[in-house]
């Protein structure tokens, strides 16, 4: 019996809602204006009849309209950020990121590095993690990108702020040269970003497709060694400028090359990053005479 | 009961409501003190309403407002409230939103994951 009078309640509720009528809309349903056309004629009432059923039709489309709306994926660079921060959520106890850290000023020396190479009003987020998993990375946003740096690689290698805000400049070069995009990005992706779904259930299947890309790019696919010479070269233009700079990136990749050499717990590290030897050869002056 | 009173005109007079704000962030926490690792008292989304408020009992760094959020008084960062209300993602993708299904565990997430950046921006030339 209960359950009757919910089903007929819930009926009652779903007709009125799909029935639901503008208040102006329902008073010009209630008067007859046949019968008493030429008076209202006379009258100029008719116009204003015409008049509110035209605001009527307007309010209704912009109705519909504002209800479209609802239904429509984010735009491909809102995509991305998304998809960068929901990683770094799913994948919060892998990467150990909710720890208490020093204040160890890394944003002013990068925001410095950026300034001093020509790069002005870039906004970006660095987010410092416990763990050695993930040595360091670049992930796409829409108005700030996303740094990500290891402390334990850092403390391992006593890093200077320098040094980290090259690791980071790098990491940023790549970025900008679109490899993270192009090695994740997916066909769904780029066919709904922006579009409309009403109708149809949102394909929530795009997000998880986008972030299993992540995964495999950020632990295990890495970058090709066509890329990382690309990433190498430009980084090397834009330090020839600052000699200090430049001197401190060859020092800080030579560090590099003999701390993974040497640490089992880095081994991945060439794997993902084609290699800081091979970067050290790009660099060198005696190669570019070949 | 005179003493009641007086106590109770003193405790309001100590506190006063400086403006409501808005919060950035698609996501957050209202801290139990002015640190980012402090815990949470509630977690917040983007464009949630904050009464910022002024206390001679709370003394708070230049960086952080103390806020009341319903029934929690606590500590927000400045730089996650604004005058205005902000343009959300959830706000302007709710079907979307809504189909992701996002458990409570990833909402905290998500708002520590705000308190853990490092945000900065270089200078206009």
């Amino acid at each position: 019996m209960r359950l009757l009078s919910l089903f007929i309640l819930l009926f009652v509720q779903s007709s009125f809602a799909q029935n639901e009528k503008l208040q102006d809309e329902k008073e010009l349903e209630v008067v007859d204006f046949s019968s008493i056309k030429k008076v209202l004629q006379q009258d100029g009432l008719s116009e204003a009849v015409k008049k509110k059923e035209k605001q009527i039709k307007a309010i209704k489309s912009e109705q519909i309209k504002i209800e479209n709306e609802r239904y429509v994926y984010p735009s491909e660079n809102e995509l991305w950020e998304f998809a960068s921060e929901y990683w770094l959520i799913k994948n919060a106890q892998i990467l150990n990121w909710d720890f208490e850290k020093p204040d160890y000023g890394i944003e002013k020396s990068f925001a410095e590095v950026m300034e001093r190479l020509g790069f002005y009003q870039k906004k970006f987020k660095i987010l410092l993690i416990n763990s050695p998993t993930l040595v360091k990375t670049a992930l796409p946003g829409n108005e700030a990108f996303i740094l990500i740096l290891s402390v334990p690689f850092i403390r391992s290698l006593d890093l200077s702020k320098l040094e980290i805000s090259l690791i980071l400049f790098e990491e940023f070069v790549r970025l900008e040269q679109g490899y993270f995009k192009q090695n994740t990005s997916t066909e769904k992706m780029r066919s709904l970003a922006g579009t409309n779904f009403q109708g149809r259930k949102a394909d929530i299947s795009m997000v998880e497709e986008l972030l299993k890309k992540y995964h495999l790019q950020i632990f295990e696919k890495g970058f090709n060694f066509q890329q990382m010479f690309e990433v190498t070269k430009k980084v090397d233009a834009y330090l020839k400028s600052s000699p200090e700079l430049w001197n401190a990136y060859f020092g800080l990749i030579g560090k590099i090359d003999r701390f993974v050499k040497s640490n089992t717990q880095y081994k991945d590290y060439v794997k993902l990053f084609p290699s800081p030897e091979m970067q050290i050869k790009w660099l060198s002056p005696e190669e570019k005479n070949l | 009961m005179l003493s009641i009173i007086f106590f109770a005109e003193v405790t309001l007079a100590e506190e006063r409501v400086v403006g409501v704000y808005y919060f950035i962030p698609t996501f957050g926490h209202v801290h139990q003190s002015a640190m980012k690792t402090s815990p949470s008292l509630t977690t917040i989304q983007c464009s949630h309403p904050l009464k910022v408020i002024e206390s001679s009992k709370v003394s708070v760094g230049p960086e952080w407002a103390f806020v009341q959020v319903a029934d929690y008084k606590g500590f927000v960062f400045k730089s996650f409230l604004s005058e205005k209300r902000p343009s959300c993602l959830q706000g302007k993708y709710p079907k979307f939103f809504d189909a992701l299904n996002l458990d409570l565990s990833e909402l905290y997430y998500w708002g520590r994951l705000n308190d853990h950046f490092i945000q900065g921006v270089t200078r206009v030339k």
